[in-house]
């Protein structure tokens, strides 16, 4: 099929009421997450995840989808206006956003945001569709040796790359592994740690996991830290207005933006949080005159914001295509698919393309609709920043219970909800990484049935992994990104010595 | 951004959570090793996965501990009155939403998460437990018609 038969065929899907309805309630939820203070794009698609029990596979995964770069572009507003990132990814915005607010030119720095997050989507589909064809074809050839040793070196490159202490990032990993074990044993019919309760059968719940360890912990948290003092300056559409020379300087940091974001995005590991404070730090070393950065610098918003929303888009390659997560929120993705009895793979874009292909164009309706909706509405968003995250919490906590409860109806899913937050926040204030942990147990069951198949084939040998050139190259970059750290720590004792 | 404050050596949190870890680890690896087949590495059995993957967390709890035992830790607040408020107000809809239906387990949900806000009067508690009360009414069983039980007598 080409391309353009399957955009055709995209149109067709995205184009559904049905299908286009959710699309375009997902980026009002995520402009409104991101905007809000204490949630994020994590904790609002763990909240809908049960939603997705009850709508089509696709209106599902398009209103998540929607949800995750609604919240790019509304995490910028509280970035700029307030200096409180909505969203991890906009963290950097706050960098030259809110200089730029505090000398009145808040409105220029919110429309860079958002023409940079519309351009970088737009370039970003462009990529999506250009490497999921690419990786598609390639994985084809992939055997279960090729696949375990692709998802150890994911999970490793997403401990050892992010920030923390990469023993602490790898055991939340491992515990996310064992977690995943729980349950009936897919491959023997074994009941592991189920200790005889029926409700383990299945396994842990993925969404009272998820919803324990983002939603609660999340809100736990933020209860106290989300009060803020001071309402954020106004804004008008006037305002919004850039000069010529504003114009001109936004082309070239949101392409090298794009390309960054694109790039790191569709890596196992990486995603659009780094790749974000990635184009900030290559946007300062090309400028001329870096001292303006830190000081209300255009470019070191264009560049970032342009980054991120690339990134989150080209996320979807590897999920898509090798029906791997990169990151945590890739992760709830594969889970709602998995829910509607879909395994992304190289196989789907054979066996779904209208999923794929929905999916893509559902990308470009959304991010023009958020683009044409934001302008006019900026003055709402703003307003929606003076709510106060007190009057927000109770409820968000009585839609968690409801939301598990309806997966199944049972109760004891709502009690283990609050297990896993209480643990989970006590986690999250020690620095380990709850993300990595879901990342883990998303992972756990595939790595384990595809190890125990790459060894039958190789009947015991592990050499299996050295043989084969692909996975070879896997574990060549595994052990490369475990040997970092060491490497790291040897610098810093020697320099203290010195 | 403020910088971490240093507080005092060694470093409790990962001390206390690096042994916490390892001796979990060791404690799967172990009831894996006992209740589940090993297998062999051609043909892995139920116990294989567990039992590896608990020694390896048992390693990394050390390797998280040791260095943490003359290293100084990190002052982390832990919002104690919030964390028992949320967790507290989750149970207390799980337990007795079977028992005196989804009306009377919101408005006690919301009474006890909204007990630890740090800011609002009593007033304000009230009528924010009645707005919440009324919009999951609105929501969930005008709106959706989930099939649960409202009331404390309707069941």
């Amino acid at each position: 099929m080409t391309t353009l038969d399957g955009l055709a065929q995209g149109l067709e899907v995205a184009l559904q009421p049905s299908v286009l309805i959710y699309s375009l309630l997902g980026a009002v939820l995520g402009t409104l997450v991101g905007v809000l203070p204490g949630i994020g794009a994590m904790a609002a698609i763990t909240l809908l995840l049960p939603i997705t029990y009850y709508i089509s596979s696709q209106a599902a995964l398009v209103m998540l989808a929607a949800v995750y770069y609604g919240a790019q572009y509304g995490g910028a507003v509280a970035s700029i206006l307030l200096r409180l990132p909505g969203t991890p990814q906009s963290a950097v915005t706050t960098l030259d956003g809110y200089p730029m607010a505090q000398q009145g030119r808040a409105g220029v720095a919110l429309f860079t945001a958002m023409i940079s997050s519309f351009a970088g989507s737009m370039l970003g589909i462009v990529i999506l569709v250009v490497l999921a064809g690419w990786l598609g074809q390639l994985a084809t050839s992939f055997g279960a040796a090729e696949y375990t040793a692709m998802m150890v070196m994911g999970l490793v490159a997403a401990s050892t790359i992010g920030e923390g202490r990469p023993a602490k990032s790898l055991a939340m990993v491992v515990l996310g592994l064992l977690l995943g074990c729980v349950g009936t044993d897919v491959n023997s019919g074994a009941q592991r740690f189920t200790f005889g309760q029926v409700q383990l059968m299945d396994g842990i719940n993925l969404v009272a996991l998820a919803m324990g360890l983002f939603g609660l912990a999340e809100v736990i948290g933020n209860i106290r830290k989300a009060e803020r003092d001071g309402p954020p300056p106004r804004v008008s559409l006037r305002q919004l207005v850039p000069a010529r020379d504003d114009v001109r300087r936004l082309f070239a940091p949101i392409t090298r933006g794009t390309l960054l974001g694109g790039f790191f995005g569709a890596l196992p590991g990486t995603g659009s949080t780094i790749s974000s404070f990635l184009s900030y730090a290559m946007e300062r070393r090309v400028a001329r005159r870096p001292e303006r950065f830190g000081k209300g610098a255009i470019e070191g918003i264009a560049g970032p914001e342009a980054a991120n929303n690339s990134a989150s888009i080209t996320a979807f390659v590897p999920t898509l295509t090798l029906g791997i997560p990169g990151d945590p929120i890739m992760a709830l993705m594969l889970g709602a698919l998995v829910i509607h009895g879909i395994q992304p793979g190289p196989m789907m874009l054979e066996a779904n393309p209208d999923m794929f292909w929905g999916l893509v164009v559902s990308f470009g309706i959304g991010n023009l609709f958020l683009l044409i909706l934001n302008l006019p509405l900026i003055g709402i968003w703003v307003a929606m920043l003076r709510i106060p995250f007190r009057w927000l919490y109770p409820a968000i906590i009585v839609f968690v219970c409801l939301g598990v409860y309806s997966v199944r109806g049972s109760t004891f899913d709502i009690v283990m909800v609050a297990g896993i937050g209480a643990i989970g926040y006590a986690l999250s204030v020690a620095a380990f990484s709850p993300a990595l942990l879901l990342l883990g147990f998303v992972l756990g069951p595939l790595i384990e049935t595809n190890l125990r198949r790459a060894l039958l084939i190789s009947r015991g040998d592990p050499m299996i992994f050295l043989e084969r050139p692909v996975a070879c190259a896997f574990v060549i970059a595994t052990l490369a990104l475990l040997a970092l750290p060491l490497v790291g720590m040897i610098r810093a004792r020697r320099a203290a010595r010195a | 951004m403020p910088g971490p404050i240093s507080g005092p050596t060694p470093d409790w949190h990962d001390l206390a959570w690096g042994a916490v870890l390892a001796l979990t680890g060791l404690a799967v690896a172990g009831y894996a090793a006992l209740h589940y087949e090993f297998g062999t590495l051609r043909r892995m059995g139920p116990g294989f996965f567990p039992v590896v993957l608990g020694l390896g967390l048992a390693g990394l709890g050390l390797l998280i501990a040791i260095p943490a035992l003359n290293r100084p830790g990190q002052v982390r607040p832990f919002a104690w009155a919030q964390a028992v408020g949320v967790i507290g107000s989750l149970l207390v809809f799980g337990l007795l939403l079977d028992r005196i239906g989804l009306m009377a387990s919101t408005a006690l949900s919301v009474a006890i998460s909204s007990a630890v806000a740090p800011r609002g009067g009593l007033l304000w508690r009230a009528l924010l437990t009645l707005a919440v009360t009324a919009l999951v009414w609105l929501l969930f069983i005008a709106g959706l018609n989930l099939s649960i039980p409202v009331w404390p007598w309707s069941r």
